[in-house]
C-alpha cells in the first residue's frame, strides 16, 4: 500500500478512507468497536442499572477469558512446536512419539467435552478452598479453553518450520552458521509467520467466545451441589442463561409472528438482545476480521 | 496407513483402560464420599430444632455459618442447596420411594443410553452429510460469484440518460435489500444453536430431528467456517500452475451461469459435482482431495456443537441432556460410560476419513 | 510485418511492478529474450497471452484496462491458436491426471495418437514404455524435472501442429516458451531446438523464447543455420527503474566466451599443493550410490578433490543429483559412506556419517565451508533487509574493508541506504541471486560451493560474478560450482577441474 505523507486535515482524512477501504481486517474492527460503542451508549440510556452493570461485568470477563485463552494457547502451541521439533531431531525420539500420541489423544476429545471436565475440576477445586477469585477461575476456564485451541496454534507451527526445512531457506541459514534455535523462532517464526499466526490467533479469539458463552450457558443447571453457580463470575454465557434473558431471546422469534413487536424488542427485552448481540455480533466480526487478515498478507 | 491405524488402536486402548479404571477406582471413591456429605445433609435436616422449609430459619442458619465460617460462603451457599436438593428428593426421586439404593450402571440402565446413543450417531451422521455438502456447494458457489465480479465491467453511468438514473436506484435498493438479507443471514450462520433455539422455540419444536439437524447445520459458524476453508482450498488451488496449464490447452476458463463455455448452475447443486471441459473441474477435484482431512477437525466441531444444542436445550430423553443430568446427580459411571461413547464416535470418524484420504490417494499413486 | 506495440503496466496492491513502453515482439519469429531475473518477462508475456488475473492484478495495456484487452478480437486468436508453456514444470501438472489425460485435453484432444511427438522428444519408439509413462501420475521424484519439462513441450507442440493444420495463415499466433531447456541437459535442449526450427519451417509462427541459458545462442547457430535470418535476440533491462527492450547482440557474447577459452589457456596450474577438499567417490543417500568419474561416460571412480587457487566443476544429467551431493557434502544431508577430509589452515579432518551435526555447526559451516544454493528465493529471508539478511552472520573483522568492495562489485555501485533497507521481496530476481552469492562469498570461507551461481542473472551480471569468482580463486580460496551453464564454465574450468557424476540404484 502507498504511503500518502500529507498531513494536512484532508490529507490525513484521506489516508484514513484509504486505510478503511484499502484494509477489510481494519474496517470490521473498526465497526466492531463502534457496535460495541453503539450498544453501550443504548443501554446505558434505556437499560437499568443493575442489569446494565451485569452486562458490562459480563462483557469484561467474557473477553478477559478469550484473551487469556488465545495468550495461553499462543503459548502453549509455540513451545510445544519447538518441542516437537528438537525431539524429533534429537535422540528423544521416544518422548516425541509419546507427547504426539497425547497430542492426539486431546485432537479426539470433542472441546466441549473437555471444557465439562475442566468445569468439573474447576468446582472440585473450589470446594477444596482453591481458586476462590473470580480472576483465578476466569483464568483457569481460560487455560482448560487453551488446551483444545493451542492444537491449531502447533499445527501451525509445525507446518510452518516444515515449510521453510523443505525448501533452501532452513539450509542456507545452518550454513552460514546461524543457530538452528535462532533459525526457528526468529527467522521462520517471527519474520516469516507473524501474520499466519496473528489470523490465527483473530480466528482463536472467536472459537474461545463461543466455546466460552457456550460451556457457561449449558452448566446453568449446575455441575455440582457442592459449589454455588452464584459466586461464578458472570460471563455472557452464564448471563443469556438468566430466565430473563431467555424470556428476551423468546421474543426475538414472536417478531416473526407478530412483526409489530418489534419496536418493543429494543427497550423491553434489552437485556437478553444486548448480550445475544454482543456475542453474535463478535463472532461476525471476528470472522470479516480473520478474512482481512488473509487478503491483506496473501495467506 | 499402517501406523495411523496402529496409532489409532493405541488410543483407543488407553482411554477403554483410562475409563474402566476409573469406572472401577474413582466411582468406588466417590460413591464414599457421597456418602460423607449426604451424611452430613441428612443429620441438618433431621434435626428438629430447624425447620428448612420456613424461610426464616433457613436465614438465620445461613448467617449463623457464615458467622462461624466467614472464609467459606461459597461452601455454605452450597451446603444449602444441597439440603434444598435432599428434601426434594425424599419426594422425588424414585430410588427413595422404592427404598433400595441406586444401581448405577446395569442392563436396565444402559438400554435407554443404547437408543440415545443411536439417536445421536443418526443426527450425527446426518448433519455430517449435509453440512459437508452445504459447506461445497456454499464455498462453489461463493467462488464463482468472486470470479464473475473480477471479470465484469465496472458500470458506465450516463446521468443524462433518465432511465439509465432509473435503473441505477433500482440497482442500489435491490444492493441495500440484499446486503440487509446478507446481514441477517450472516447474524444467523453465527449465532450459538442456543440463541437461535431459544428465539424460535416457541415456534417450533426444540426437540423435534429436523429442527435439531437444521440448527446443527446452520448453527454455532459451522457451515461458515467449514465453506470458508473449503472456499480457501479452491483459491488456493486456483492460482496452481496446473490451472493455467489448463487454460492455455484450451479448456473452458469462463464462469459465468449457464453459458456453454461457463459453469452451469445444475452442477454446483448436484451431490456428485462435475464440470466437464472447465478448468474448475481440475480446482475442484484437487481442492476436493486437500479437503478430506479437514473432516476430522469438522467431527469434533460437529460433536461439540451438538452436544452444546442437545445440554443447552435441555432436550429429553437425547444423550447429552442424560450426560448433564447424570454429571449433576453423580451418577460418575454413567457419565463416563456416554463420554466414552462420544469418545468413539469421534475416533470413529477419525479412523473412516484416514481410510477414505488413504483409498482416494491410492488412486493416484504409481504403481513401480 | 510487426505485432502491435505495447505499453504495459502491471501492478498489485497498489505497487508497481512493472511499467513498459514500447515492448514489440516479431511476428513470425522467433525471438529470444533474455534478461535478469524477476524483472517481468514472464509477467508481461503472461499480460499480452490474456492470462493475468485482473482480480489479482491491476494492468493497463495501451491505456486500455485488462478485461477490455482481454476480450479483444486478437487476444482470443492468440489464446485459441497458441501456446504458453510455463517455467517450472513441477507446479503446472496436475498430480490427479495422469499424464496421458494431460496430454489429450481441451484442444489438445485425440491429437497424440498421431503425432511423434513423443517419440521424438524422448527418442525412444517402444510403445509399451511410452504407454507406461503416460499412466503415471506426476508427483515430486517421477517422472524427473527433465522429463516434466519434456511433456510440457509436448504439450506446445501438439498445438503447433493443430495450429498448423487447422488455423487459417491470417490469424494471429504467439507461441511463449518461458525457460524451456531450464530442467534439460544439452542434448535434449538441442532435440529441442531441432524439433522448433522443423516446425518452424513447416509454416511461421509467432515464438517468444524466455531464456537465461545464453549458450543456447551457440546451439542455434549450430542447428538453425536455414532461419537465422527469422530469428532475433533481445534483452529486457531495467536501468534507473526503466525497463526497457533493446536488442542483443549474440556476438558479443560468443566473443567473450572466446576470450574465456582462451584466458582459461592461460590459467595458472593448481601445482602440488594438498587438496583442500577430499570427497570419496560411492556415497550412498536416497537409495542411490553417487559416483564420480573423470570421464562423461563414466569409467572408473575418483575421488573429488578441491585444490587452493582453482575452481572443480561437477557434471551431471538433469535429476541425477548434484544438488543432493552438495548437500551431503556440506554434511546437510546423512548419507552411507561419506567420507571428506578437510585440509585447512595445516590442520586435517576427517568428516563421515558419523561425525555430529554439533561439530559441523561449531567448525564447517559459515566456518570453514560455504554453501550458495539454486534459488534465492528460497534461500533468502523475503521479509528481511538487504542489511538484515548480513547481520547475524559470522562476521570477521579483517573482512570489513573488503565487504563494501565486493558488494560495489556485485551491485554496480547501486548501494545506498534505500537499498540497504529495502527488503528482499522487493528486489529484482538478479539482485536476490547477486545478494545469496554475495551472503556466501562474505563469510570468506576457503572452500565455497555454487549451486547454479549464475542462475536468474543477465549478460552484465553474469561477468560481473565471474569475475568476483576469479578474485576469489587467485586468493586461495577452492570453489565447486555446479551448473547446466556448461558453455560458460566449460569455457573458465580446466579440463583436469572437470569431474561427472553418476547415480545408480542400490539394490
Amino acid at each position: 500500500m502507498k504511503i500518502n505523507r500529507n498531513r494536512t486535515p484532508q490529507g490525513v482524512l484521506k489516508q484514513f478512507s484509504d486505510l478503511i477501504r484499502q484494509r477489510k481486517d481494519i474496517r470490521w474492527l473498526l465497526f466492531w468497536l463502534a457496535g460495541l460503542l453503539g450498544l453501550w451508549l443504548w443501554d446505558s440510556i434505556f437499560l437499568n442499572p443493575l442489569a446494565y452493570e451485569l452486562i458490562r461485568s459480563a462483557i469484561v470477563h467474557t473477553f478477559v477469558g478469550a484473551s487469556a485463552a488465545v495468550a495461553f494457547s499462543l503459548f502453549i502451541g509455540w513451545s510445544a512446536g519447538i518441542a516437537l521439533y528438537f525431539l524429533e531431531n534429537g535422540r528423544a525420539r521416544s518422548i516425541h512419539l509419546l507427547l504426539m500420541f497425547f497430542l492426539n489423544l486431546i485432537r479426539s476429545i470433542p472441546q466441549i467435552v473437555g471444557l465439562l471436565i475442566g468445569y468439573i475440576i474447576l468446582t472440585l477445586l473450589i470446594a477444596f478452598g482453591f481458586l476462590q477469585s473470580p480472576l483465578s477461575q476466569i483464568l483457569w476456564m481460560a487455560f482448560v479453553i487453551s488446551i483444545f485451541c493451542s492444537l491449531e496454534v502447533l499445527d501451525l507451527v509445525t507446518e510452518r518450520i516444515m515449510h521453510f526445512r523443505k525448501s533452501d531457506y532452513f539450509h542456507a541459514m545452518l550454513c552460514c552458521g546461524i543457530k538452528e534455535s535462532r533459525i526457528i523462532n526468529i527467522e521462520i517464526l517471527w519474520k516469516n509467520s507473524l501474520s499466519h499466526l496473528l489470523h490465527k490467533l483473530v480466528s482463536l479469539f472467536g472459537v474461545a467466545i463461543l466455546l466460552q458463552c457456550s460451556i457457561d450457558f449449558i452448566i446453568s443447571v449446575g455441575l455440582s451441589t457442592d459449589v454455588s453457580l452464584s459466586n461464578f463470575p458472570v460471563t455472557l454465557g452464564s448471563l443469556l442463561a438468566k430466565l430473563d434473558s431467555k424470556q428476551d431471546i423468546l421474543a426475538l422469534g414472536s417478531m416473526l409472528v407478530e412483526p409489530s413487536y418489534a419496536s418493543r424488542i429494543l427497550f423491553q427485552h434489552l437485556q437478553g438482545v444486548s448480550v445475544a448481540f454482543v456475542i453474535v455480533f463478535t463472532l461476525l466480526c471476528v470472522f470479516q476480521i480473520a478474512d482481512g487478515l488473509v487478503r491483506q498478507y496473501d495467506l | 496407513m499402517k501406523k495411523k491405524l496402529i496409532d489409532h488402536a493405541f488410543s483407543i486402548l488407553f482411554v477403554t483402560l483410562t475409563f474402566a479404571m476409573l469406572l472401577l477406582f474413582g466411582v468406588k471413591g466417590e460413591t464414599a464420599d457421597q456418602h460423607k456429605n449426604d451424611a452430613l445433609v441428612e443429620s441438618l435436616v433431621h434435626q428438629h430444632a430447624i425447620d428448612f422449609g420456613n424461610p426464616l430459619h433457613k436465614s438465620l442458619f445461613k448467617e449463623t455459618l457464615n458467622l462461624f465460617h466467614p472464609d467459606q460462603r461459597a461452601k455454605n451457599d452450597s451446603l444449602l442447596q444441597a439440603i434444598d436438593s435432599y428434601r426434594m428428593e425424599q419426594f422425588t426421586n424414585q430410588v427413595y420411594k422404592t427404598g433400595s439404593t441406586p444401581k448405577g450402571l446395569s442392563l436396565q440402565a444402559l438400554l435407554p443410553l443404547a437408543g440415545m446413543y443411536c439417536n445421536f450417531i443418526l443426527i450425527y451422521v446426518v448433519v455430517m452429510a449435509i453440512s459437508y455438502y452445504a459447506a461445497h456447494t456454499a464455498a462453489i458457489y461463493y467462488f464463482v460469484k468472486r470470479k464473475q465480479r473480477a471479470s465484469s465491467h465496472p458500470m458506465t453511468i450516463d446521468t443524462k440518460d433518465r432511465y439509465s438514473r432509473l435503473r441505477i436506484t433500482g440497482n442500489m435498493t435491490v444492493l441495500v435489500l440484499q446486503t440487509v438479507l446478507k446481514g441477517i443471514a450472516y447474524l444467523i450462520l453465527f449465532a450459538p444453536a442456543y440463541i437461535i433455539a431459544y428465539s424460535l422455540k416457541s415456534t417450533f419444536e426444540s426437540g423435534g430431528y429436523v429442527f435439531m439437524i437444521v440448527l446443527g447445520v446452520i448453527s454455532n459458524g459451522l457451515l461458515v467456517t467449514y465453506a470458508y476453508k473449503f472456499y480457501t482450498f479452491l483459491l488456493n488451488e486456483s492460482r496452481k500452475g496446473y490451472v493455467q496449464n489448463a487454460i492455455v490447452k484450451g479448456l473452458n476458463n469462463s464462469y459465468e451461469w449457464n453459458t456453454p463455455d461457463g459453469i452451469s448452475f445444475l452442477s454446483v447443486l448436484k451431490l456428485k459435482k462435475f464440470f466437464p471441459s472447465h478448468v474448475f473441474q481440475h480446482i475442484y477435484k484437487n481442492a476436493r482431495y486437500q479437503y478430506i482431512p479437514t473432516m476430522k477437525q469438522h467431527a469434533s466441531f460437529l460433536v461439540t456443537g451438538l452436544i452444546i444444542i442437545e445440554m443447552a436445550l435441555n432436550i429429553q430423553g437425547h444423550l447429552c441432556y442424560e450426560l448433564l443430568q447424570d454429571i449433576l446427580y453423580k451418577r460418575i459411571d454413567i457419565a463416563l460410560v456416554i463420554i466414552f461413547g462420544i469418545f468413539l464416535v469421534v475416533k470413529a470418524t477419525e479412523v473412516l476419513v484416514d481410510y477414505w484420504f488413504f483409498f482416494e490417494s491410492q488412486q493416484y499413486e504409481n504403481k513401480s | 510485418m510487426n505485432m502491435p506495440t505495447f505499453n504495459i503496466t502491471i501492478a498489485k496492491h497498489g505497487r508497481n511492478l512493472v511499467h513498459v513502453d514500447d515492448f514489440r515482439i516479431d511476428e513470425n519469429k522467433i525471438t529470444f529474450l533474455f534478461g535478469e531475473s524477476g524483472i517481468g518477462k514472464s509477467l508481461l508475456a503472461k499480460a499480452i497471452y490474456g492470462l493475468l488475473s485482473p482480480d489479482e492484478f491491476t494492468i493497463t495495456i495501451n491505456g486500455e484496462p485488462y478485461n477490455r484487452y482481454r476480450e479483444k478480437e486478437e487476444t482470443r486468436e492468440i489464446q485459441q491458436s497458441s501456446f504458453f508453456m510455463f517455467q517450472e514444470p513441477s507446479s503446472h501438472l496436475n498430480p490427479l491426471l495422469t499424464i496421458g489425460s494431460q496430454l489429450n485435453e481441451g484442444s489438445l484432444t485425440g491429437r497424440l495418437q498421431d503425432s511423434g511427438i513423443l517419440q521424438r522428444l524422448w527418442e525412444m519408439t517402444d510403445a509399451v514404455d511410452m504407454k507406461k509413462m503416460l499412466g503415471i501420475y506426476p508427483k515430486p521424484y517421477r517422472p524427473s524435472g527433465g522429463e516434466k519439462q519434456r511433456f510440457l513441450l509436448a504439450m506446445a507442440f501438439l498445438k503447433i501442429e493443430m495450429m498448423q493444420e487447422s488455423i487459417p495463415e491470417h490469424i494471429k499466433t504467439f507461441f511463449v516458451f518461458d525457460e524451456p531447456s531450464g530442467s534439460l541437459d544439452n542434448h535434449f535442449r538441442d532435440v529441442f531446438l531441432s524439433v522448433l526450427f522443423e516446425k518452424f519451417q513447416k509454416r511461421k509462427f509467432t515464438v517468444l523464447l524466455i531464456t537465461h541459458d545464453y549458450s543456447i545462442i551457440s546451439a542455434v547457430k549450430t542447428a538453425g543455420l536455414n532461419i537465422l535470418n527469422d530469428i532475433s535476440y533481445k534483452e529486457l533491462s531495467l536501468k534507473h527503474n526503466d525497463l526497457t527492450l533493446n536488442n542483443f547482440k549474440s556476438e558479443h557474447y560468443m566473443s567473450w566466451v572466446k576470450i574465456q577459452q582462451e584466458s582459461k589457456k592461460t590459467s595458472v596450474p593448481a601445482g602440488a599443493r594438498p587438496p583442500l577438499l577430499h570427497v570419496e567417490s560411492g556415497l550412498e543417500v536416497f537409495g542411490r550410490r553417487l559416483v564420480i568419474s573423470r570421464d562423461r561416460k563414466g569409467g572408473s571412480s575418483c575421488p573429488l578433490e578441491i585444490h587452493p587457487y582453482s575452481m572443480v566443476y561437477l557434471k551431471a544429467a538433469s535429476g541425477v543429483g548434484k544438488t543432493t551431493f552438495a548437500k551431503t557434502v556440506m554434511g546437510l544431508i546423512r548419507a552411507n559412506h561419506l567420507k571428506i577430509d578437510l585440509n585447512l589452515h595445516g590442520t586435517d579432518i576427517t568428516l563421515t556419517e558419523d561425525t555430529p551435526r554439533r561439530f559441523w555447526q561449531s567448525s564447517v559451516w559459515g566456518k570453514q565451508m560455504a554453501i550458495t544454493f539454486q534459488h534465492a528465493d528460497e534461500a533468502l529471508n523475503q521479509n528481511s533487509t538487504v542489511r538484515g539478511t548480513l547481520s547475524g552472520l559470522p562476521a570477521k573483522k579483517s573482512r570489513a574493508e573488503n565487504i563494501d568492495r565486493m558488494m560495489n562489485g556485485l551491485f554496480e555501485d547501486s548501494i545506498d541506504e534505500i537499498f540497504l533497507k529495502k527488503k528482499v521481496k522487493y528486489l529484482s530476481g538478479g539482485q536476490k541471486q547477486r545478494l545469496n552469492l554475495f551472503r556466501s562469498l562474505v563469510l570468506d570461507t576457503d572452500i565455497i560451493i555454487l549451486d547454479e551461481p549464475l542462475n536468474g542473472l543477465d549478460f552484465e551480471s553474469i561477468k560481473r560474478v565471474l569475475s568476483m569468482l576469479k578474485e576469489k580463486q587467485k586468493s586461495g580460496k577452492g570453489i565447486l560450482l555446479i551448473s547446466h551453464n556448461e558453455e560458460i564454465f566449460d569455457a573458465i574450468v580446466p579440463q583436469e577441474n572437470v569431474y561427472y557424476l553418476q547415480a545408480s540404484h542400490i539394490i
